[in-house]
């Protein structure tokens, strides 16, 4: 069995796992990290999503063996930061959770797309938030606590 | 029991290749999912799998000017290509609507080429420049046309000791291009048809004019007949000349009926984009 | 003074998006057991024989000869199988669960397992009707004497899949004492825990039942999990460890319940005035294989037949007709929408038939208060509707679109509906069936419990019910708690759906919590329980469907606009506006969250979200194929809540759940309408039925 080697939430990791195994199930089933969730298993809700190198994936058509050399983070990785406690914030500020299962794979897209592009319009934010799919809040109040995510967290990304 | 292979540089997945055969494995994000089980549980896989995707000799994008051409490395991103000062124009916008972030961040175009999926949306490009896949093995490289290599409904001219190397794209001069993505949404959907078509017209004339659909065949549908048929002439007689180009158009397509769509609806977009994408040369 | 419009931070926001809120699939024990379920593979057919290989040791397979006692779910009826016996109805039908330790091991039980069926011929068609429903109003006979003209025209919905984000699941295990505990994706924590308890044949306080947070329902999580909950609790009660089943995309979309098809037929009597004298109508809901909850839900499509009109002349029938098809069941509106989409449509070409301006026509017929609903119950409280019209027309700009897009090469549209949905149980639901009960205790460090099985599946139930109880005892959120339902220490206080939790709970919870502010003792632990009484003025006659069908109503206008592609004839969003009378909005920010994600819904009902059958066989079976809107998909929008308190419910609350749902398909429709030029009368428009009426005419 191969070992993979790979740095999670900051932590330098080994595993010895089947490498085709979805990078989900190690996460959620190996590291007990369950914050990344399973929506649909196919790569449409991103429910799953977590950054690899910086940029967001959806972890379940990863393939753990992909995960070799990366920096890997989940949202529990990403809570312990100050981006995520003003990200937390303006969800809160504009109403942007609601049954909570897209929540954390929407503030890891949040995450991508505002450490590429600190002050997104209207427009790209839909674009970096296109990959998860909600059916509680019709996204608009997404797309406003992203926007308010921005300004509060001005020069933290 | 099937073996995971994870290869330290291209050389050695070569030699491993050699020893095929292989499922090779890019970004993942079709395979994973067409190969998925249960929860929890490995995908099933029915050969041993080698794992390119973090090949450092595969991961480029370059300009050859040499040969007025772009390279890309199987295993580059989506998101990289897209994000590239060279990509052409009409790929960036293929790109920009090819399922999400999270799927541009890993899906390679090596992947997508290999998955030879009749709705590819970058097929549809690939096609329109004629690009060439370079396949590697241990006994050297292989360069094949896309509209070769690409043979039939997820099938493709890959011997068991290859890989896809590179995609060669030339570059082409163009006075304007057109991309249609129709799908079942603006983001994250799988097309129901699809059209790129560009054209160089210089002085009234049409010097070079190429079209191609996509999702309504079982590969990208191309008719080099009829685009030579329509080159060097004047625009207005290219725009008279409508009627029998949408009905020779309408023959390079076999459109079907299934849970996205149906054959009617595919055949009658197809031609109304074709209209379109005529009626606005200039 | 508290302002009830107040939002206060959600009381699972942190733990939302940190990812630490747990559901069901987030729960594991060292010695759990996992399930699958072994389903039909065909329409409709005997099982002749069930070939099983040799198990190995610690795998079982559980079926109908485990049945405790009763091998149905209780709902309202007994024809629902937990497992099949020796027929199936529909593919996707349960058989048997296979189960074990190890995931990999189940697949390949499940697929070396073989079954023999002698299929027959299955019905697709609306043929075989199982409930029929109708009711009258005034004398729609005299009415066809005097009307000058007869206008008929029918209208189709398809199937609406709630697509939550987390799909279905359940952990049962026993405790000490082979209580049986189970804990899983629900809305309603007593229809599982009765279901359970029939099916076991258990006396009640050797069934629990938990909820977790809950990943999305939207009605899908309503009757459905009373299913998996009866299969799960006779495998635990066989093999005795823990078992978890959480249903796969594709296994969910294919077998859980989903909202009804329809055909409705509607024929209008119009006098010389152009005054609407009657309408008579029939509706034909799709329950697929079992009745389950689809008499209720025609009840609620029949009485939505004025809308937010007054006819004063009905003859109203409808039938539910059994198919060899995936049971329907509840969703977001319940009826509502498909009879909403139909009217609303049939109002405006009502107007367009008989040349005149829907808008003006449609006012014409506005119900006012005093007048008398469909069933001939009074509206008795102030309705605000035309003020709500005015101010969406405003803020929309439709009557200047309206002209603008009229130009018949603009393929520019706007739509507008008017809408009203009946808050709480249809009738005497709440009174006869129901019972809601609460409870509150006050412990000994005056911190406030409530116990309620009402459950946040994102709406913000736990929230707003909390601070409606902080409200009431005029102290802060913080010395209230609200922990998720468990049926050990919460009463019945009734089933989350129907938009009653505010209305309903939420006043029970008010009156339970005035009743410990007056007799409030410091430092003692205090106990109060509150029962339901319905208003004496409510009444409603179950068998002739005459009366007062609800305490109270909620109103809505939705404005649409949309931009057709002449070439691809997709349908662009370009703005919607809302605006609602929810009596009073309990936390704003919450209640614009509901009119967000329902209009949403409603919206993608009319024009995007298609699901279709070939044979019995869903076509559309997972995310990729089903589609619903992404963040690209929808436009800006703009909701405004007008104050309207109704004088029975909490601070002036009515529901607000399915309002915000139930006029978005008809406001979308109207807008295509308006850019293409064509009617349209069946749902959803997609660019394929679009280009057909393109076609067409």
């Amino acid at each position: 069995m191969n070992s993979i080697k790979f740095n999670l939430n900051g932590q330098d990791v080994a595993v010895e796992l089947n490498p085709s195994l979805r990078l989900l199930d190690v996460l959620r089933d190996h590291f007990h990290l369950t914050g990344t969730k399973e929506g649909c298993g196919e790569g449409e809700c991103g429910a799953c999503s977590v950054l690899i190198n910086g940029r967001v994936v959806n972890s379940c058509c990863f393939p753990l063996a992909n995960a070799n050399g990366k920096k890997i983070l989940t949202i529990e990785g990403l809570a312990a930061t100050k981006r995520y406690q003003i990200l937390k914030d303006a969800f809160h500020i504009e109403g942007g959770s609601q049954c909570g299962i897209c929540t954390p794979g929407m503030i890891m897209a949040a995450e991508s797309l505002l450490s590429m592009n600190p002050h997104p319009t209207d427009e790209e934010i839909r674009i970096g938030l296109s990959g998860n799919l909600c059916r509680c809040t019709g996204y608009n109040m997404i797309i406003k606590a992203v926007k308010t995510a921005a300004k509060l967290g001005e020069g933290l990304w | 029991m099937v073996r995971h292979i994870i290869p330290n540089n291209l050389n050695e997945a070569l030699n491993f290749l050699n020893e095929g055969p292989f499922h090779i494995m890019a970004g993942g994000t079709d395979l994973m999912i067409q190969k998925r089980s249960t929860a929890g549980t490995p995908p099933k896989f029915a050969k041993d799998v080698l794992y390119i995707a973090n090949l450092a000799e595969l991961n480029y994008i370059k300009k050859d000017e040499a040969h007025r051409c772009i390279r890309i490395g199987a295993a580059a991103k989506l998101e990289d290509i897209y994000n590239h000062v060279d990509t052409p124009a009409l790929l960036k916008d293929i790109i920009r609507e090819i399922g999400s972030p999270g799927i541009r961040h890993s899906a390679t175009l090596g992947g997508n080429i290999a998955n030879a999926s009749p709705a590819g949306d970058s097929l549809v490009a690939l096609y329109l420049f004629d690009a060439e896949i370079v396949l590697l093995s241990v006994d050297g490289e292989r360069i094949v046309p896309i509209k070769k290599f690409i043979t039939g409904v997820r099938r493709i001219d890959l011997r068991s000791n290859e890989l896809i190397k590179e995609i060669v794209i030339p570059i082409i001069p163009i006075t304007a291009y057109k991309w249609y993505k129709v799908g079942g949404r603006r983001a994250d959907s799988i097309s129901k048809v699809s059209f790129a078509g560009v054209y160089l017209s210089n002085f009234g004339l049409v010097a070079d004019i190429r079209f191609a659909f996509g999702s309504v065949s079982a590969t990208v549908a191309r008719s080099i007949e009829l685009e030579n048929s329509l080159k060097n002439r004047p625009i207005e007689q290219i725009i008279g000349d409508l009627p029998r180009i949408l009905e020779e158009a309408d023959k390079m397509i076999s459109p079907i009926d299934d849970q996205r769509s149906n054959k009617i609806y595919r055949r009658k977009v197809a031609g109304n984009i074709m209209e379109r994408f005529i009626k606005n040369i200039a | 003074m508290f302002d009830p419009n107040k939002s206060t931070p959600k009381i699972d926001h942190e733990e939302k998006c940190s990812g630490q809120a747990v559901y069901v699939s987030d729960i594991t024990f060292d010695d759990i057991l996992y399930a699958k379920t072994v389903r039909s593979t065909i329409a409709k057919g005997y099982i002749r024989a069930i070939g099983v290989p040799t198990l190995p040791r610690g795998y079982h397979i559980v079926d109908h000869r485990d049945v405790v006692k009763e091998n149905y779910v209780k709902m309202i009826l007994t024809d629902w199988p937990v497992f099949a016996v020796d027929r199936v109805n529909y593919i996707g039908e349960p058989i048997l669960l296979v189960v074990g330790p190890d995931k990999r091991v189940i697949d390949e039980i499940v697929s070396a397992i073989q079954i023999d069926y002698e299929e027959e011929t299955p019905v697709f068609d609306f043929v075989n009707s199982v409930v029929n429903k109708s009711f009258a109003k005034g004398d729609y006979s005299q009415a066809a004497k005097a009307a000058k003209r007869t206008i008929i025209e029918t209208f189709n919905t398809g199937y609406q899949e709630q697509a939550y984000i987390e799909p279905q699941g359940m952990l049962a295990y026993l405790e000490e004492g082979g209580k049986v505990t189970l804990v899983g994706s629900m809305q309603c924590p007593y229809y599982i825990k009765n279901a359970v308890i029939n099916t076991l044949g258990y006396p009640e306080d050797k069934v629990r039942v938990i909820q977790p947070a809950v990943g999305g329902a939207f009605g899908g999580k309503e009757e459905f999990p009373s299913t998996i909950a009866c299969q799960l609790a006779t495998a635990v009660v066989k093999i005795k460890r823990p078992i978890k089943m959480i249903f796969e995309r594709e296994e969910d979309m294919l077998v859980t319940t989903k909202r009804h098809p329809s055909e409705i037929t509607l024929e209008a009597k119009i006098d010389e005035n152009n005054k609407v004298l009657g309408i008579k109508a029939h509706v034909s809901l799709d329950a697929g294989a079992y009745i389950g909850l689809s008499g209720v839900v025609l009840s609620r499509a029949m009485l939505a037949v004025t809308n937010a009109y007054t006819i004063n002349n009905l003859d109203v029938s409808g039938d539910v007709y059994v198919t060899n098809t995936v049971p329907t069941g509840a969703f977001r509106g319940f009826g509502s929408p498909q009879m909403i989409f139909a009217i609303e449509m049939f109002m405006n070409h009502l107007a367009k038939d008989l040349g005149l301006d829907p808008y003006q026509f449609r006012l014409n017929h506005l119900v006012k208060q005093g007048d008398l609903t469909s069933t001939s119950g009074l509206y008795r409280d102030p309705i605000i509707l035309k003020d709500m019209i005015g101010k969406a027309m405003a803020i929309s700009d439709y009557q200047k679109k309206t002209e603008e897009y009229a130009k018949l090469d603009s393929f520019k549209g706007i739509g507008m509906s008017w809408f009203l949905h009946g808050c709480g149980f249809t009738g005497d639901g709440e009174s006869a069936h129901i019972k809601a009960k609460v409870r509150i205790v006050k412990d000994e460090k005056d911190v406030v419990h409530l116990h309620i099985a009402a459950v946040d599946m994102g709406q913000g139930a736990r929230t707003s019910l909390k601070r409606v109880v902080a409200m009431a005892l005029g102290v802060e959120n913080e010395q209230v708690v609200f922990d998720y339902p468990d049926t050990d220490l919460a009463p019945d206080s009734g089933p989350t759906v129907a938009s009653r939790t505010m209305m309903i709970v939420g006043g029970l919870l008010a009156r339970a919590a005035q009743n410990l502010k007056d007799n409030w003792k410091a430092g003692e632990r205090q106990e109060i329980i509150e029962n339901y009484q319905p208003p004496q003025y409510i009444k409603w006659d179950e068998s002739k469907l005459q009366g007062d069908a609800y305490p109270a109503y909620s109103w809505g206008v939705n404005i649409v606009e949309v931009e057709v592609s002449p070439v691809t004839y997709e349908v662009e969003l370009k703005g919607i506006w809302s605006v609602y009378d929810v009596g009073k909005a309990i936390d704003e920010r919450i209640v614009i969250g509901q009119a967000d994600g329902g209009i949403t819904q409603g919206v993608a009902y009319g024009y995007l979200e298609v699901m279709r059958h070939e044979n019995g066989k869903l076509r559309q079976k997972n995310l990729t194929d089903y589609i619903i809107p992404t963040s690209m998909d929808m436009p800006p929008m703009e909701t405004i809540i007008m104050d309207n308190p109704f004088a029975y419910g909490p601070y002036g609350a009515k529901g607000a759940g399915e309002l915000t749902l139930v006029g978005g398909a008809p406001a979308v429709a109207l807008a295509i309408e308006n850019a293409i030029k064509r009617r349209v009368n069946r749902i959803p428009a997609t660019p394929e039925h679009i280009m057909e009426l393109l076609n067409n005419e």
